[in-house]
């Protein structure tokens, strides 16, 4: 129904009046929603991190289902019995949160590594773990004297403490295009093959550089190494270049299968800055953690 | 043009006769953004549909206490208030889809689409026609990335919704070249460029027959 638009002008005051009305009942609104919201986004998040790490640990499928290895190595549908224990089931078993929290809590232990490759616990440390986690996650927990790091533990009915991990899950953070990225990466326990990797917060380009939390580009990551390989096929722990490398294009068209193929991944079409800024954060958080990975390389060969 | 005595027609007209992307070209970047699965594509056409509803009901409820200068001001401080609701609330209960929509969930606040039914018709009209206006046009805008969306799913992944339907065994392999293989343009933000080109073409001609 179309009216007539008023015609007179309002004074300047009506107008600044109405404007700070509108401003502040807008103000109101919002700031009521966001504090009825806090917690309930939190644990979204939270929730999210802890399934982006089991996510790169590969206890968790991209499709929401928990996944085990069976005896060749190949990772399989799982679901969850009890006290966090998984056994074999089909892909439409999507576990319940509190299910995930579980299995979070009882398999990926937190610990503090200490720049020379030797761990701790928060505890030891006299770190609380809630606070270190929040307060350095914009920094790198890399820059930190004693950085983060997760165990992997095995898949058992019982809890034992003293059970060799099956890798590590190292937070990796650093810069795409627009923002900062983080991410996780799980390495075996040999210090250099991938088990996964993921990235839980990023603001890259959808469709382009978004890819990276895509699961197509996710996959390309398990079994490549982050030691490069030497052309006689030895990996010099001591100086060898650390990192994933994502090439621009395709890993077989631009490096063959040189030893460089083996830490190199396909680069995303239109994401080549994203790209860098992936090279970039594993290179810097890796290298960080190098000590770490040449002690467990050496207790692994000792075996 | 909507039919001032029937209501209804506020909302009917911009489903079809008034599609805000078929026939205004309006809202296309996150209609090129956002249509490469069809779950987000829906929850994309909620969001503008529910923003775009309730913005044009209170612009509307205001309109005659809104002085003309600041007008545009006004309706951008609306849409924003209802943009930042829905963005909250998918953090808060739906983080996965948040995460997919990223930055194009805060986009809808300069989504032409919402700011043209703004100062096009709900600035003009009672809070009701303009609320079903708002409406239509959220939901027009649906539909058409509802088609894109399930267009680049089903050819770029072989998906709908994310479930399989093109069989795996057709698929190309190392044994059997020849196979099917997912068109990756689909994938990428132009594949809607041209979907929707095709889309405005077809539905001109059918309306160049009536």
């Amino acid at each position: 129904m179309p009216e007539e638009p008023n015609k007179t002008t309002p004074s300047n005051l009506s107008v600044i009046t109405f404007i700070v009305i509108l401003s502040f009942t807008c103000a109101i609104i919002l700031s009521v929603l966001a504090s009825v919201l806090a917690k309930p986004k939190e644990m979204a998040k939270e929730l999210d991190r802890n399934k982006e790490m089991m996510i790169a640990a590969k206890m968790l499928s991209h499709n929401g289902y928990f996944l085990i290895e069976n005896e060749n190595g190949d990772y399989i549908p799982a679901k969850y019995e009890k006290d966090g224990f998984l056994v074999p089931g089909s892909i439409e078993d999507i576990p319940s949160r509190d299910q995930l929290l579980k299995v979070y809590e009882k398999r990926l232990i937190p610990f503090l590594e200490n720049s020379k490759g030797n761990l701790t616990t928060f505890e030891a440390a006299k770190i609380d773990k809630n606070e270190y986690i929040s307060e350095h996650k914009k920094t790198g927990y890399y820059k930190q004297p004693l950085k983060l790091l997760y165990k992997i533990m095995p898949n058992t009915e019982k809890s034992e403490v003293d059970k060799k991990p099956i890798g590590y899950v190292i937070p990796v953070n650093g810069f795409g295009l627009w923002d900062a990225i983080y991410g996780y990466i799980a390495i075996k326990p040999d210090g250099n093959t991938v088990i996964g990797i993921s990235w839980y917060e990023q603001k890259e380009t959808p469709g382009l550089g978004a890819g990276i939390s895509e699961a197509y580009w996710q996959d390309l990551f398990p079994g490549k190494l982050i030691f490069q390989e030497t052309p006689s096929g030895k990996t010099d722990f001591k100086t060898a270049p650390i990192g994933i490398t994502v090439v621009k294009g395709k890993v077989s068209d631009v490096l063959g299968t040189s030893p460089k193929s083996k830490s190199a991944v396909d680069g995303m079409a239109g994401a080549t800055l994203t790209g860098n800024g992936v090279n970039e954060a594993y290179k810097s958080v890796l290298e960080a953690y190098r000590p770490f990975f040449i002690k467990i390389h050496d207790q692994y060969s000792k075996v | 043009m909507a039919d001032p005595k029937k209501p209804m027609t506020y909302l009917t007209s911009q489903l079809w006769k008034d599609n805000q992307i078929l026939v205004a070209i309006l809202g296309i970047c996150s209609a090129l953004g956002v249509t490469n699965r069809l779950s987000v594509s829906i929850t994309m056409g909620i969001a503008v549909a529910f923003v775009a509803a309730f913005s044009a009901f209170f612009v509307s409820l205001l309109r005659k206490v809104t002085p003309d200068s600041v007008r545009m001001i006004t309706q951008l401080a609306i849409v924003s208030v209802f943009v930042i609701i829905i963005d909250q609330l998918l953090q808060a209960y739906f983080y996965s889809i948040s995460k997919v929509l990223s930055v194009f969930v805060g986009l809808i606040i300069t989504n032409c689409l919402v700011m043209g039914r703004m100062e096009g018709m709900a600035k003009n009209v009672t809070p009701f026609p303009a609320f079903l206006d708002g409406l239509g046009a959220g939901l027009g805008y649906a539909w058409v990335l509802f088609i894109v969306g399930g267009i680049r799913e089903f050819f770029g992944f072989g998906q709908l919704f994310g479930f399989q339907v093109v069989p795996l065994s057709f698929y190309a392999t190392a044994e059997n070249p020849n196979g099917y293989e997912n068109l990756s343009l689909m994938v990428s933000p132009p594949a809607a460029f041209f979907i929707i080109g095709v889309m405005i073409w077809i539905y001109n001609n059918i309306n160049k027959k009536a």
